[in-house]
């Protein structure tokens, strides 16, 4: 039975690859539909497509200003619009009117100015309302644009306010800071002030003593000259006296010599001699002062060590005190307040899935149309392939054979499977080359929601070719409901655009299980993970269509 | 079933007995009964919607009879179809290949789907190309084959696994005679080796040259079986001459000649019976005599549509030659 298996799948593609129109059918067509489809809605989405022409935007600058050259520079670095600078807006009009292009930005004179000078600028928009998508994503793309002026005005003047805060900072501290060091040579100075004073008092302490050291040495002198003076002129005039007084002295001494010889001479009656006259008596002052010392007696005289004190007697010079600065009690300068513009409201806007934040219209057609033509592929290839199984004949001729017959059927599924997948590859590797489509972080992981739906999409062309009796009727009976599915299932435009009730519908269809995890995957770039509940689904819907397919084309087999 | 009725069936390469078919309220088949041996050709004649095809389907395990008893190479079907289907070799009334492939990939498929693999299957299509003639157009596509030639595939495709029970439905409709020729020899030869075949046609001519036996089928009922000679001569039904003339035999002109009658005269044209073809030299004596100068003739001796509308009133075929014999 595998051998069979075998050789009646080989058949099936050797007969696809012998079916000129079918590989067309299956390739080419895809592409080409993809391509125009793709080009055609390029607007749809916002973003243009890979090798799409924008639509024009017609920019009349009256202004002459910033403004307009700032819009003119945003909207020519992006791809959304192509930039085309008319005269006056007088053309502009005529141009839409004309039916050339959808709409006209105009910068009237002064706009630049009034929002310098914080009034409103007013931007004109002329339009074409007939021209609806590309008048909604030119009213997006100028309100990005005003926001993006107005933040940016609103930037730079914030950034103006910081730098003149910043300049205030730096005066405050500047001032601050030579405030301090006023201070503190105030302090050093009158440190300096006091440390010389403090030097004065030493100084004129110094030269107090030295002077009144020098006045005792001057006295000193004095008086020892003086005494000596004194002395020398005791001395000499004393010497008279002292003389006498020796003589006198030596007098007395030879008188007491004289008696004692006398009365030694007279013996016993010298006692009856009447006593020798009696020599006066020397006061002891006249006795000591002509015994004394000259220098002692001057000294006497001048009083002796006689200390002079003559410091004590100098005057004392009390050296004013260095007075104290008066406190620089500048008043505190606040430090300039934070620059703070009234805040605007920004939206900001995050993909949370992943999703950039504009889709190419790629993205969406062609995974879109990719499982349109492989549905279609397939149920042309399986409902017309068994419908040709049957004309020629070869389907009697493949039911007498001892392998089963579902066998057959399985290899037909089975080729066709494979045929499906190949063509989703190829279809989604002309996306990533052709027109930027991105696969997601895991290319690998598309092959699950592509087995699912390819697997689903071939059991139910078995179905269809179990209720479609004639190769007639396999088109319109095929088309109708693939054609729902897809519409419904949002191949050919986002899912979100339907009414609720049409996505709950929606559900009930395999397409709308593989767009999910193909969007999942490659316009949100989520992992394998989001395609897996899709596949389920999917290999669900095919396992029911294969289950009602073999039932419904036994049947009609046994009625034939 | 009567032990030795089953053993017969057994034993017979193909057994029908009291088949009968509908669909819905027509009944295709009713009481379809024959056998067909091991090495015979059996031809099943019947016009249009005779029940030949379908006799043919249910034999070939694709339509589950309604009532009856069918055997195919010992199994009973449809209950052991699966097992019958390795013995059953199908050519069906189309040519039931695929058109966009070349022959040899039909039978390369074919031959594959049989079972046989490797050098067998190389074999098995070397032969059967051989067999019906394929020679070097077998890599060109069908589609581009002339029609013999893709008859001539549908035999091949269909004998391919060599099968003791060979099915053939109007196997050589639209055929030159170059190949119609070739899918004689083929089946000849098939049977020569041993191949039951039962051989669907409404051309007489080749159930009369293939067949050892014959049934003729009309609105689902087995009308006679037997060899192409027994049929015919159990109609009693004899040669017929036509006749046509330069000039209109005077009345009451008779051939005189024993068992010779006229059938039909219409002015210079007549219509005789004879009871054999060796007659004619006499008959145009006869009429040379009477002043007759013979312009065309043709002899019809009786075949087995004759047989046919002899027992039915009907013609096999839609354009039948019907009345073109003298019945007994």
């Amino acid at each position: 039975m595998v051998q069979g298996l075998i050789a009646a799948f080989r058949k099936d593609l050797l007969l696809l690859l012998r079916d000129r129109p079918a590989l067309i059918f299956l390739t080419i067509a895809p592409i080409v539909v993809i391509t125009v489809a793709g080009f055609s809605l390029a607007s749809l989405y916002g973003s243009s497509a890979q090798g799409s022409t924008p639509p024009v935007l017609l920019l009349v600058d009256e202004d002459r200003g910033r403004l307009a050259e700032l819009a003119r520079e945003r909207l020519e670095k992006g791809d959304e619009v192509r930039i085309q600078i008319v005269a006056d807006r007088g053309e502009a009009a005529s141009r839409i009117r004309d039916d050339d292009v959808g709409a006209a930005l105009i910068f009237p004179a002064g706009t630049t100015a009034a929002v310098a000078a914080g009034r409103p600028g007013q931007v004109l928009l002329y339009t074409d309302p007939a021209k609806y998508l590309q008048i909604a994503n030119v009213r997006t793309l100028v309100q990005e644009l005003r926001h993006e002026l107005e933040v940016a005005s609103r930037k730079k003047a914030g950034e103006h306010l910081a730098e003149a805060r910043d300049q205030a900072l730096a005066a405050h501290a500047g001032f601050e800071s030579a405030t301090r060091e006023f201070r503190q040579k105030a302090e050093e100075f009158r440190a300096a002030l006091a440390a010389m004073r403090e030097e004065i008092v030493d100084r004129m302490t110094e030269a107090r003593k030295r002077a009144a050291d020098e006045l005792d040495e001057d006295i000193a002198s004095a008086a020892t000259k003086r005494s000596t003076r004194v002395r020398e002129r005791l001395t000499r005039e004393l010497a008279p006296l002292k003389a006498f007084l020796a003589d006198l002295s030596a007098t007395k001494r030879q008188l007491e010599e004289w008696q004692r010889q006398v009365e030694e001479r007279v013996g016993p009656v010298a006692k009856a001699l009447p006593p020798p006259p009696r020599l006066p008596v020397l006061p002891p002052s006249i006795q000591s002062l002509a015994a004394a010392d000259p220098e002692e007696l001057a000294n006497r005289v001048l009083g002796a060590s006689i200390k002079f004190q003559t410091l004590g007697r100098l005057p004392r010079v009390a050296v004013p005190r260095v007075p104290d600065f008066p406190r620089l009690d500048l008043p505190k300068i606040p430090q300039p307040p934070e620059a703070k513009f009234p805040g605007t409201v920004e939206v900001e806007e995050t993909s949370v899935t992943g999703a950039p934040k504009r889709l190419n219209t790629f993205d969406q057609n062609v995974p879109g149309f990719s499982v349109t033509f492989l549905l279609l592929g397939i149920l042309l290839g399986v409902s017309l392939g068994l419908l040709d199984e049957r004309d020629w004949g070869t389907l009697d001729r493949l039911r007498t054979l001892p392998m089963p017959f579902t066998a057959a059927i399985v290899a037909k599924l089975g080729s066709r499977f494979v045929v499906g997948m190949l063509q989703m590859a190829l279809l989604f590797a002309v996306g990533w080359i052709a027109f930027g489509v991105s696969l997601g972080p895991q290319p690998w992981a598309l092959a699950l929601p592509t087995a699912g739906i390819v697997f689903a999409g071939t059991a139910f062309g078995l179905v269809v070719a179990a209720i479609a009796r004639t190769r007639d009727s396999v088109l319109p009976v095929g088309s109708i409901v693939i054609v729902t599915m897809a519409a419904i299932g949002g191949c050919w435009w986002p899912i979100d655009l339907e009414p609720d009730w049409m996505r709950r519908v929606a559900l009930a269809f395999p397409t709308t299980w593989a767009m999910s995890a193909y969007n999942d995957l490659m316009i949100r770039r989520q992992t394998v993970e989001a395609a897996l509940m899709p596949t389920a689904v999917l290999f669900a819907y095919g396992a029911l269509y294969l289950a009602v397919g073999l039932v419904l084309f036994r049947r009609h087999l046994r009625s034939t | 079933m009567p032990f030795v009725q089953y053993l017969r069936a057994v034993g017979a390469r193909i057994s029908v007995e009291g088949l009968r078919k509908q669909y819905g309220a027509r009944t295709v088949l009713d009481g379809v009964t024959f056998e067909v041996g091991e090495g015979e050709i059996v031809g099943l004649l019947g016009p249009n919607g005779a029940g030949k095809s379908t006799t043919l389907s249910i034999l070939a395990t694709l339509v589950p009879p309604d009532r009856g008893i069918v055997f195919v190479a010992g199994h009973r079907l449809p209950d052991r179809a699966r097992a019958a289907r390795g013995a059953i070799g199908l050519v069906p009334q189309r040519t039931a290949v695929y058109p966009t492939l070349s022959a040899s990939q039909n039978l390369d498929f074919f031959v594959r789907a049989q079972g046989l693999s490797g050098g067998r299957a190389r074999e098995a299509v070397d032969w059967a190309a051989a067999l019906v003639g394929l020679g070097e157009r077998s890599a060109e596509p069908v589609e581009r084959l002339s029609s013999g030639m893709r008859r001539r595939l549908n035999l091949a495709c269909g004998i391919l696994h060599r099968p003791p029970v060979l099915l053939l439905d109007e196997p050589t409709v639209g055929v030159d005679p170059q190949s119609r020729e070739r899918i004689f020899e083929a089946v000849t030869s098939l049977a020569a080796e041993g191949a039951s075949i039962l051989y669907s046609t409404h051309d007489m001519d080749e159930a009369e040259r293939l067949c050892s036996r014959v049934i003729l089928l009309d609105e689902g009922q087995v009308v006679a079986s037997g060899t192409p000679a027994e049929l015919v001569r159990g109609t009693g039904m004899t040669p017929v001459i036509r006749l046509r003339m330069s000039v209109t035999l005077p009345d009451g002109w008779n051939p005189d000649i024993f068992g010779a009658r006229v059938l039909e005269r219409s002015g210079a044209e007549l219509a005789l019976a004879v009871a054999d073809a060796a007659a004619v030299p006499t008959l145009l004596m006869s009429v040379a005599r009477a002043g007759g100068d013979v312009l065309d003739l043709r002899l019809h001796r009786p075949n087995l549509a004759d047989v046919f509308f002899q027992l039915t009133g009907r013609a096999l075929r839609d354009r039948g030659d019907a009345g073109a014999v003298a019945g007994a």
